[in-house]
């Protein structure tokens, strides 16, 4: 087997280098991305998050009796007084 | 001149000593000052920031969110860096609705900054615009910004809690802030890069209250309404679930639209109101039979310091009268046969004179002197509600201990504490603070409080068809200033619901109401029986119905099988899932026949059996067939009636 000889040790470790650097900067460039892709879910949450609280207030207002009575008093609708609830017992759930 | 070998030698020492020197300052700054400048390099590549933690929930009772915290962004943006500055500039002003004008002039410089903060809704069509640099910052939300306001309080701009719950609870919402490393470069801009968490932030617990949100809807509405209606300078309204202390709304209100938490804080003299616990007193000591009377006087009543009057004077009164038709004079005459000690003892004993404990900042104790300090008329006084300053709230704690037999509870507002996770830290059990009176003097109480709802009684105009409530009207001057202003009254009613097994008590509050009557029978009364109809109308709202529908109808002496309705009325039927064991063995009721109802339309028909006092489960749909037990047989009261329906031909 031929000794290897000095020139092609310098270029197997040229390789080395070049392969380690490569794998340094491949990695960064992927913790990079990843971290990116973190920041758009999390904005993405924040922003379903966002959406969801503003809906729910607006089902809020929406249901409140503060919008509804006056509207269902236009429609000639009144609330019942207690002579006119009855309570009737279901069965439970099973 | 020296030698050569002389001038080299001299050459050598100084290159030697300056060798000497270099290595000296290199140990200094290496391993003397080494850790320093190590710091002083990493701070400038480096910056530490804090990651706020989320702040914990309020929820009410069933779930709905009270306060939250949201994200929320700060919006920066470099005009030079903007692709289509036309287009971008227009889209941002549409989104941070700024007036194009001020955005133009905003965009010339080199860095606009809008501190909001916008919502993740009005910026989420601005996150891939190049130029704009979205900034989160967490912010506390209130999704309904009027709902129970002075109670929750709100969130200072440092972030903590700056008054009402928000403030006592904040050691348990705030979460522990959590901080990281970020890089930067010579400019001290943040590169984009993951940042090196060194500890996370720990979310806020999450604090569900015992409030009812449906409940304090219906309370503040119909504050809202009496204030408007009565030209009233404020008021409150107390609900409170008399067998467990907590807190189902607390409602106030001022002219100004203020909403002091004056439940809590701000006391009056309740008058009337308070002539149920000089009736304890003397019921617990026996100092009065239930058939003995005192002369009414004709309406005045002198004594050595004052003169007491009625307003509606009868000719003699029971203990029952006084408290039914508010004798002020028989209240007086009875107070009479008490000692000092024991009024007060009495006093003291339903919570008066300290605070309820309840978990409120800067909650009023009231005021109720030591007998060593009463004058001549204290005792007169105090048996009718005056020299006595007490809070909405410790009255409602005084008349939730005779709705839950002589047992006073503390309050509360915080029924659960639940870690970010999840599991229950807290749970709230009933608190009991003290026996203030036995079981068999609370029922007798009750019974006089039945009396007032009663026809001839002060406050027969919040009376319920259907359910019986045992209540008390109070009707007082105003102390402005320290002196009681002319013309001036507070109107302030406590009512139990229903009277039999209290599930509900209630104190309304009106002050110096000046449209129409001030008498709190005509103002606070028929408040109250609207609330409660609300209440029992309403499908979430926190009342036991399988309790409710157990309790007899007060209606009996109406006609029964006959729907009274207008035409058109249909009546409003709430289903409630029936218990697994029902518990009527612990309710002894007497046996009543059962209606025949066949032939009826099922609603028509429930409603019959239930103002019977019966139970209805419904098989089928249509008209009744036939029922179980049959029509004319034998059943308790507060058992069930199975209706068999079929479809109609």
């Amino acid at each position: 087997m031929a000794r290897v000889k000095g020139r092609h040790w310098l270029a197997i470790w040229l390789v080395a280098l070049l392969a380690a650097l490569w794998a340094v900067i491949a990695r960064q460039t992927a913790s990079l991305n990843a971290a990116r892709a973190l920041t758009d879910l999390r904005a993405e949450r924040a922003g379903l998050e966002g959406k969801r609280d503003e809906l729910e207030r607006r089902i809020r207002t929406a249901s409140s009796r503060a919008v509804l009575l006056p509207r269902a008093q236009k429609l000639g609708l009144r609330l019942p007084a207690d002579t006119e609830i009855i309570l009737v017992p279901t069965a439970p759930p099973r | 001149m020296a030698k050569p070998a002389v001038r080299l030698g001299v050459v050598q020492i100084g290159l030697l000593g300056a060798l000497a020197v270099l290595v000296l300052r290199a140990a200094q700054v290496q391993l003397l000052e080494g850790r320093r400048h190590a710091a002083e390099a990493q701070a400038q590549r480096t910056e530490h920031v804090v990651l706020d933690a989320r702040r914990g929930t309020l929820f009410d009772r069933h779930g709905t969110a009270l306060a939250l915290t949201q994200e929320t962004y700060h919006v920066g943006i470099a005009p030079n860096e903007l692709r289509d500055p036309g287009a971008d500039a227009a889209l941002i002003a549409r989104r941070l609705r700024l007036a194009p004008r001020d955005l133009d002039r905003a965009l010339r410089r080199r860095y606009a900054w809008f501190a909001g903060p916008y919502t993740a809704l009005d910026v989420e069509a601005l996150r891939a615009v190049r130029g704009v640099h979205l900034e989160p910052v967490l912010r506390r939300f209130y999704p309904s910004n009027e709902f129970a306001r002075a109670v929750i309080g709100r969130v200072g701009d440092d972030g903590l809690g700056a008054s009402g719950l928000e403030r006592l609870l904040d050691s348990l919402l705030a979460g522990t802030p959590g901080s990281a490393v970020v890089l930067k470069d010579r400019a001290g801009r943040e590169y984009e890069s993951p940042a090196r968490v060194i500890a996370q932030p720990i979310a806020g617990n999450d604090v569900v209250l015992t409030i009812d949100a449906e409940l304090q809807e219906i309370a503040q509405r119909a504050l809202d309404d009496a204030l408007d209606r009565m030209d009233a300078e404020g008021g409150d309204v107390v609900m409170l679930d008399p067998v467990t202390g907590e807190a189902l709304a607390i409602a106030s209100r001022r002219r100004d639209g203020g909403a002091r938490p004056s439940a809590f804080t701000e006391t009056f003299e309740p008058g009337s109101l308070a002539k149920i616990f000089a009736a304890a007193a003397l019921v617990s000591l026996n100092r009065v039979r239930a058939n003995e009377h005192v002369s009414g006087e004709g309406g005045k009543y002198q004594l050595p310091d004052r003169l007491v009057t009625d307003e509606h004077p009868l000719p003699s009164l029971t203990l029952a009268d006084a408290i039914r038709v508010s004798s002020n004079i028989a209240l007086v005459k009875f107070a009479a046969r008490l000692e000092p000690d024991e009024q007060y003892t009495m006093l003291r004993a339903f919570g008066f004179g300290a605070p309820t404990g309840i978990e409120f900042p800067a909650e009023s104790p009231g005021k109720l002197r030591l007998p060593k300090d009463w004058t001549r008329p204290s005792q007169a006084s105090l048996a009718i509600g005056y020299e006595l300053a007490v809070t909405p709230l410790q009255l409602a704690a005084a008349y939730a201990a005779i709705a839950n037999d002589g047992v006073l509870l503390q309050p509360t507002l915080i029924r659960e504490v639940r870690d970010p996770a999840g599991a229950v830290r807290y749970r709230h059990r009933p608190e009991p603070v003290r026996r203030a009176v036995t079981p068999e003097v609370a029922a007798k109480l009750r019974d006089l409080l039945r009396g007032v709802v009663a026809a001839g009684g002060t406050g027969a105009r919040a009376a319920l068809a259907n359910f019986q409530i045992a209540a008390k009207t109070g009707t007082a001057r105003r102390v402005v200033g320290g002196r009681y202003a002319p013309g001036q009254y507070t109107a302030s009613f406590a009512a139990l619901f229903p009277a039999d097994d209290p599930q509900l008590v209630v104190v309304m509050k009106i002050d110096n109401p000046q449209k129409g009557s001030y008498f709190a029978a005509e103002t606070a009364a028929p408040v109250t029986r609207s609330m409660l109809e609300q209440a029992l109308a309403a499908r979430t709202v926190a009342l036991d119905r399988a309790r409710l529908s157990n309790v007899a109808p007060t209606a009996e002496r109406a006609p029964l099988d006959e729907i009274n309705e207008p035409d058109g009325v249909v009546p409003y039927v709430v289903t409630i899932p029936a218990p697994a064991s029902l518990p009527d063995s612990e309710r002894v009721q007497p046996a009543r026949a059962v209606p025949d109802v066949t032939g009826r339309p099922l609603r028509e028909a429930a409603r019959t059996l239930h103002r019977r006092g019966f139970r209805v489960v419904v098989k089928g749909w249509g008209v009744v067939h036939h029922s179980w037990p049959a029509a004319g047989d034998s059943a308790a009261a507060g058992s069930t009636v199975t209706l068999f329906a079929e479809p109609r031909h």
